[in-house]
């Protein structure tokens, strides 16, 4: 074995792929791509290794800068500005007083005024003025990453001890158990729901709805009940869970006919119902309060009309539509289980999206502090500057504007020309 | 009458436009100043039209009994931003555009990069005008949040600031050709695409945050993978690119060039392709 691939070579090459910019480069870029075709072709990429894999190693590649670069960023930001650091920076403009003048008052009004209070310093006989600003911009990117990789790990958080899942209640239902829909089964509550009223406001046109909202009562065992409402925007928290409305619909009074017996289904839209007493399944897909049919000439009015998915058995599903005005037709459908629409219910039941999620504070924290690494990468960025005054031979005193700021030219040029016109000793204070 | 007003904007961006042209091709200074004047013209008169359809929006949805409470009313006005739709929000991109260019990037604004700014503040008013329905519809219950207006702003100046560092963008790829004097030098137009691209992705991060942040409120889910949600992640993810590769490893010209172009074509598909070819949670142009 020589000593190129020895284990701590070989770890410290590993730790160099891992710090490289080169692979953080490939690896958005790659993220970028599997994305597109995320949202093209195959929805669920996002929860497979092509798509994990990738997310690991960026976290990982980002980690292990933070590791290499922030300790370095660190001891640059606690570096302080100092008089013999003031003196090596570019002279910006000179100056020099009347004899029995002192500029020392005038200087720090100035400066004070064009970009903030200044410290004294005084260093072999010269008065130094010094002002900084954009000192932390070097932990802003780092900032920033930090904040991202919260925002991960609030995120992993919610996907191992989140519970997300959705409940549906008919007017006047009690529920103390939701769906829970990583599992598919059903999970309690901690408490009962109650849907005492649902209420569906249009506007003028009569279609589009204003508002929706869902009167609920809330009851803890052995508690007093409360009284809520629970609108789109405005979730409502209770015991561990918090309730989205998320939408809302019509049910319909369906016969189901099969040989001999009849029995009556409460079907609400969108929701797959068993037949009981046998392995056939039903959904209703959309409900019309008077279906329009269009004819050759004219546009016929058929009544009430629901359209159904019945599952038969294994088999494949059928749509039918079911017109509560032509009860007959139910002779053409191709049962065993054959169906008539005895109602349109005039009760909307109400969806709710049921949320428990430990993780969003971390990422809101995430938010918060990536915002605060912005702030300092790109909106402060560093000017040093320092104004060194020295008396002459005679008493006078002699003065020199001292700055540097090379990421922030703009802003450094409309400093420079302010404060050579503020210190200039021939204009009014 | 906020039509006819919207009209008489995109002529005069497109005036100013041609203004910038004719000081592109002739010496004299006073030429810049006129078609500068003609973009602070038409920003305020554009600013006005907005202002006017959200007052006749608000009103519009003040209904026969309003609340007498402040707080309702503030409320109802903040929902009201005429921000909701595809028609709203192409106006409100186009405003954008001489916005940044005169207040953030007005050292650049001049020339080429002046008929830029114009021209495509003028393109997208006048496919609003004539190409987009333009009716004020009611809000649906989803879009009735205080998040909408700081959603929508912080999305569309990121997108504005994008779209210049991609007329930047080409300006260069074409300059880099063969040298054209009356183009911007290289140098400059290399800065000015990193300076969008700054401005941009910080704008359109606090969009996709504020996104998260009502997508929790409202749905209960701070993502979901919807399209929409998904290709502004892919646009951040080229910028993110981009800024790495210029800050680190000091990437500039013909590269960050291109990735400012494709960059942008990821904005336009998030913005008109997911909305007219993906449906999702995101669909409220059509």
């Amino acid at each position: 074995m020589s000593s190129s691939d020895s284990p701590a070579t070989l770890l410290a090459s590993l730790f160099e792929l891992l710090t490289s910019i080169r692979l953080t480069i490939f690896l958005l870029l790659a993220l970028a791509l599997e994305a597109m075709i995320g949202t093209l072709r195959f929805e669920g990429i996002y929860y497979t290794p092509w798509f994990l894999a990738p997310v690991m190693a960026l976290t990982l590649n980002l980690s292990a800068c933070l590791v290499k670069r922030l300790p370095r960023a660190v001891r640059r930001v606690r570096q302080p500005f100092t008089g013999q650091q003031a003196l090596a920076l570019p002279e910006r403009g000179r100056f020099a007083w009347p004899a029995g003048a002192d500029p020392r008052p005038m200087v720090a009004a100035a400066l004070r005024q064009e970009l903030g209070r200044p410290r004294q310093r005084r260093l072999n006989g010269r008065e130094i003025f010094l002002y900084e600003r954009g000192r932390f911009r070097p932990l802003g990117p780092y900032v920033v990453h930090l904040a991202l990789l919260l925002i991960m790990f609030g995120a992993l958080i919610g996907k191992y001890w989140g519970v997300e899942g959705s409940l549906m209640l008919l007017k006047g239902e009690t529920a103390t158990d939701f769906q829970n829909l990583q599992t598919g089964k059903s999970q309690p509550l901690g408490f009962q729901v109650r849907l005492d009223n649902f209420q569906v406001q249009y506007y003028q046109d009569g279609r589009t709805p204003r508002e929706f909202r869902s009167d609920l009562t809330l009851l803890r065992p052995g508690e007093k009940p409360e009284t809520a409402i629970c609108r789109v925007n405005e979730p409502l928290t209770f015991g561990r869970f918090t309730l989205y409305q998320a939408s809302y619909g019509r049910s319909i009074l369906l016969q189901v006919r099969n040989g001999e017996s009849t029995q009556v289904l409460e079907a609400p839209v969108g929701r797959v119902l068993q037949i009981p007493g046998s392995e056939s399944r039903v959904k209703v897909l959309e409900v019309e309060e008077n279906l329009q049919m269009p004819m050759q000439s004219e546009v016929r009015p058929l009544g009430p009309a629901a359209k159904i998915a019945y599952l038969e058995g294994s088999g494949h599903a059928q749509v039918i539509w079911v017109l509560k005005n032509y009860p007959q037709m139910v002779e053409r459908q191709p049962g065993p289980d054959r169906f008539t629409l005895l109602n349109l219910s005039p009760d909307y039941f109400s969806v709710f999206q049921v949320k428990h999620d430990p993780g969003v504070w971390w990422v809101y924290s995430g938010f918060i502090l990536l915002l605060l690494g912005f702030f300092l990468a790109f909106c402060r960025l560093p000017q040093r500057w320092a104004v060194v005054l020295q008396r002459d031979e005679q008493g006078q005193w002699q003065g020199r504007l001292l700055g540097a700021g090379p990421r922030a030219r703009e802003s450094f040029a409309g400093h420079r020309e302010r404060l050579l016109a503020r210190l200039n000793p021939g204009a009014n204070p | 009458m906020i039509s006819s007003v919207l009209g008489v904007v995109t002529l005069t961006y497109l005036l100013a436009g041609l203004l910038f042209l004719v000081a592109a091709f002739s010496a004299p200074p006073r030429f810049q100043g006129a078609a500068g004047g003609f973009l602070w013209a038409g920003l305020a008169g554009q600013t006005l039209a907005i202002l006017g359809r959200w007052t006749q929006s608000y009103l519009g949805a003040l209904g026969p009994t309003p609340s007498p409470a402040l707080l309702e009313k503030i409320r109802l006005v903040v929902h009201q931003a005429p921000l909701s739709n595809f028609y709203e929000s192409l106006v409100f991109f186009s405003w954008c555009m001489p916005f940044l260019g005169l207040v953030a990037f007005r050292r650049y604004l001049q020339n080429y990069l002046g008929i830029l700014v114009a021209w495509l503040a003028c393109l997208l008013l006048a496919y609003a005008s004539l190409g987009v329905d333009s009716s004020i519809k009611p809000l649906m219950p989803a879009l009735k949040s205080n998040w909408l207006l700081v959603h929508v702003v912080t999305c569309f100046l990121g997108y504005a600031a994008f779209g210049l560092g991609f007329g930047a963008g080409l300006l260069y790829l074409w300059q880099g050709r063969r040298y054209r004097s009356r183009l911007p030098d290289l140098p400059q137009l290399d800065r000015l695409i990193y300076q969008t691209t700054t401005v941009g992705f910080l704008f359109l991060t606090l969009g996709i945050l504020t996104g998260a942040v009502w997508a929790e409120t409202a749905w209960g889910r701070y993502w979901s993978w919807d399209p929409k949600e998904t290709w502004s992640l892919i646009t951040w993810f080229i910028y993110a690119t981009l800024l790495h590769a210029r800050l680190v490893k000091g990437w500039k010209g013909r590269r960050t060039a291109w990735l400012a172009v494709a960059g942008f074509l990821a904005v336009l598909f998030t913005y008109l392709g997911v909305s007219f070819l993906l449906p999702g949670l995101h669909s409220y142009l059509t």
